[in-house]
């Protein structure tokens, strides 16, 4: 009884979600049906409902190797280091943008590092082969220009995760500053008027008034990101390692590999259940910090 | 508060039953109506259809490589002369080598409406006819296609079934695949060298090259997993005998798992290393560490591209001589600089075995609605004047005939693609820019009788069984592989990490590959 109370009291409201609603049900509930296949052998002319059921045979490909707790942790470290690095620079980024007075050279300077965001993954590829290769490279060039001595990048795969890193920082960090810039742009000025009045430096604001104002969108952003820290971003490691086997070491993550296992087999029953897999350990994780941002702070968790 | 946390549940809950609902209806559809239409295709009468005007449909038909500047001029013309036949209207898709695998396969997997499709063994055939998604073409080729088949030997098609069955049309000109190492001609001629005649010549060449030419990389070939087969080390197999090292059905690029001296025996290099493979490992790893073989072999994507720029003195190539393209690329980024073929397949009666398995095909899925119609185009193919034309282009414009088996290129607008979708025997030209050596290669292997017959002939791999140890294997390979024969990794180390992990899965897949040829054999 109290659910129809309350969507006759609200109906305005609740017809304003039924969009995202309608959203969420095509893109992210309906979509959901298709990990049946995770347990059938599926086949085209089949369909799902003619295709055999094998239980757990498709997760064996992944589990059976030696491979899969390699992608995984690479995964998840990779993944770790975009969103710490990633986050942490776009903070300081908006921090930094938000003390320039000069409107002019703010917003020069925004675009700048806003600018990299649209590059596709494709063209950063591109860009670092030029500047990493070894009979050309920009890089090379610099070091032997210094009397260092050149080295052959695409061999190395310890200093990937940092390459990479970087690469991520580079592309994301001006998208995600925009947000906390909005977010301290929120902000009401006559904390910092107080503050000032009480003689707090510069540095004791952005310390004990911005951050601290800006943290639940930090928390937000940062478990938004868990969420999905076991989807490798194929499109920008396919796209920059593509298959170059030295560095399969320290890049390779649970989507590179299951698509070179599965790439010649076209078997969607076997990429189901990778996936499925992706999807119940996001889930879990997302569950795990959900609880601890609670703990730390009841405001700003998510559910 | 509690309320609207328990009617939030209950949203959701309903949303995800609704979910369930839904697709489980709308899968239902999809699945009759597949069937539907395949039993549709497999029933249409009309036998006589090809003599008289049909409605236009069009065909979609998916090609691998660049699409040719000049390729709606072809289309326009091809479309002319259906008009009053088979009315048949050509959207070509052309899908980049380097994407092909996953693109062709995400097509058929999303059951876009494709007619007809490239595919190749290399590629990921078996896996996609195993996996249901093309229509076998018996009846199809019986009832329309009498001309496309009266074009290809019978050992062609006998060769080239499937499980059983013709599932795409085989395209070839020879029975042989080439292999051919491109040689910068200038360069050999400007230290004074002989033509190259053994692969010791070709490093006396690369060595010099190194000495002399700073800007110029000696050796190119394959590093990126996906070509294996040309790696440097392993492409020496197709030229080395006595005896052949023959790649298996089971694991299309790999040396790995092996047959040599015709006797239907599965090797597995794991198992005992040959010698010989050894050696190519070791020399490719001591041309690397010598820096001659290109540094970043390993990351480079567009081989080709590379080539072209003409900073490279030798490089890997799958055809015999050099193609048209390249040497014009060459002549334009490097004045003077001239590419020669040379190769080490010998020409000698019976020395190369071969199972007559073609490298290209042209298969039609089963979602396609023109079933016949694109059966009807590809026998429409294989008349002289229309094969000329989808091949070579308009003559006069594109190329000019020399003889009955021979054309000259003239432009660069309409490259040379038949093999993609109508190559056969019969009719193709050949270079007429090519080197006499190619030439003769050519014909000399378009004759079935001059190639020793593997008594595997006709035999095809079905992979199920061993399918989830095939993709173990491949993520393992991928790593190592073209390390190992591109001599960019030290070879004892990587082979023994590479034999650790993958040696349980090649065993797995040598017994069941030796299984079933043991009973393909004893059904002969």
């Amino acid at each position: 009884m109290g659910m129809v109370r309350e969507i006759v009291k609200n109906k305005y409201l609740y017809v304003l979600s039924l969009p995202g609603l309608l959203f969420l049900l095509i893109f992210a509930y309906l979509p959901m049906a298709g990990h049946l296949i995770a347990f059938k052998r599926y086949r085209l002319s089949d369909g799902i409902w003619g295709s055999e059921w094998v239980g757990f045979d498709n997760f064996k490909f992944f589990f059976m190797g030696s491979d899969w707790y390699k992608v995984t942790f690479n995964t998840i470290f990779l993944n770790g280091l975009f969103i710490v690095c990633g986050l942490g620079m776009a903070l300081l980024l908006a921090i930094l943008l938000n003390e320039i007075q000069k409107v002019v050279f703010k917003k020069i300077a925004q675009s700048f590092i806003f600018m990299p965001y649209f590059i596709s993954w494709l063209v950063v590829s591109m860009m670092v082969f030029a500047f990493l290769n070894t009979t050309d490279g920009i890089l090379n060039r610099t070091l032997a220009a210094n009397g260092l001595d050149p080295k052959n990048w695409y061999l190395m795969p310890e200093v990937w995760p940092a390459i990479l890193t970087v690469i991520y920082v580079w592309k994301f960090a001006g998208y995600y500053s925009i947000i906390f810039l909005a977010a301290i742009t929120g902000i009401s000025g006559e904390y910092y008027e107080s503050a000032k009045i009480d003689g707090a430096t510069r540095f004791q604001q952005i310390i004990h008034i911005t951050i601290p104002l800006i943290r639940n969108v930090l928390i937000v952003l940062a478990l938004l990101g868990v969420g999905r820290i076991f989807y490798g971003d194929f499109g920008m490691i396919y796209g920059i390692v593509g298959d170059t086997a030295p560095l399969y070491p320290t890049t390779d993550v649970i989507d590179t590999y299951s698509y070179r296992a599965l790439r010649q087999l076209g078997d969607f029953s076997k990429s189901s259940a990778v996936i499925l897999y992706q999807s119940v350990m996001g889930l879990v994780t997302i569950l795990i910090f959900n609880a601890i941002a609670k703990k730390i702070d009841k405001d700003s968790s998510l559910f | 508060m509690k309320i609207r946390k328990r009617w939030s549940m209950m949203l959701v809950l309903s949303l995800m039953m609704a979910t369930l609902v839904g697709c489980s209806a709308s899968s239902n559809d999809t699945g009759n109506a597949a069937g539907d239409s395949s039993s549709k295709g497999g029933t249409a009468p009309s036998a006589g259809a090809a003599t008289t005007k049909l409605d236009p449909v069009t065909l979609k038909i998916i090609l691998p490589g660049d699409r040719p500047a000049d390729m709606d001029l072809i289309i326009k013309e091809a479309e002319k002369r259906m008009a009053d036949t088979i009315n048949v209207k050509l959207n070509l898709v052309f899908v980049p080598w380097s994407d092909l695998a996953q693109k062709t396969q995400v097509m058929l997997a999303s059951g876009e409406d494709v007619d007809l499709i490239f595919d190749a063994p290399w590629l990921h055939m078996e896996q996609m006819i195993s996996a249901g998604y093309y229509e076998p073409l018996e009846d199809l080729l019986s009832k329309y296609g009498q001309d496309a088949v009266k074009v290809r030997s019978e050992q062609m098609f006998n060769a080239n079934k499937f499980q059983g069955k013709i599932y795409a049309l085989p395209l070839g000109n020879t029975h042989l695949a080439g292999r051919t190492y491109l040689v910068r001609k200038d360069l050999r001629e400007k230290y004074g060298l002989p033509p190259i005649q053994t692969y010791d010549d070709l490093i006396k060449f690369a060595y010099k090259v190194k000495e002399n030419e700073k800007d110029v990389i000696p050796l190119l070939a394959y590093g990126q997993a996906g070509q294996k087969d040309v790696s440097w080390g392993a492409f020496r197999a197709f030229m080395e005998y006595d005896p052949q090292i023959l790649r298996s059905d089971a694991l299309g690029q790999s040396l790995v798992l092996y047959y040599k001296n015709n006797d239907g025996k599965v090797y597995n290099l794991f198992d005992e290393m040959e010698p010989r493979v050894w050696s190519w490992i070791e020399d490719a790893r001591k041309l690397y560490t010598d820096g001659l073989i290109h540094p970043d072999i390993l990351a480079l994507k567009d081989i080709d591209s590379v080539i072209n720029s003409g900073k490279i003195a030798v490089a890997v190539y799958n055809e015999f001589g050099v193609p048209s393209s390249m040497s014009a690329a060459v002549a334009q980024n490097v004045p003077g600089a001239e590419l020669e073929a040379v190769t080490f397949i010998q020409t000698e009666k019976g020395k190369n075995i071969t199972n007559f398995k073609q490298a290209n095909f042209q298969a039609i899925p089963k979602v396609s609605k023109n079933k016949e119609r694109a059966m009807m185009f590809l026998n429409w193919t294989a008349q002289k004047e229309n094969y000329d034309l989808l091949a070579y282009g308009i003559e006069g414009t594109h190329y000019e005939a020399v003889g009955d088996d021979q054309y000259k290129q003239i432009g660069t607008n309409y490259s040379y693609f038949p093999y993609a979708w109508i190559w056969n025997p019969t009719m193709d030209r050949l270079n007429a820019g090519f080197d006499e050596e190619t030439i003769k290669h050519y014909k000399f292997n378009k004759d079935a009788n001059n190639l020793t017959t593997s008594i595997l002939t006709g035999f095809s791999f079905d992979p199920s069984p061993v399918i989830n140890e095939i993709s173990l294997y491949n993520a393992t390979e991928d790593k190592y592989y073209s390390a190992l024969f591109d001599g960019a990794a030290d070879p004892n180390e990587t082979w023994a990490k590479f034999k650790k992990e993958g040696e349980a899965n090649a065993k797995k897949i040598q017994i069941e590959l030796q299984k079933q040829i043991d009973a393909f054999l004893a059904s002969k």
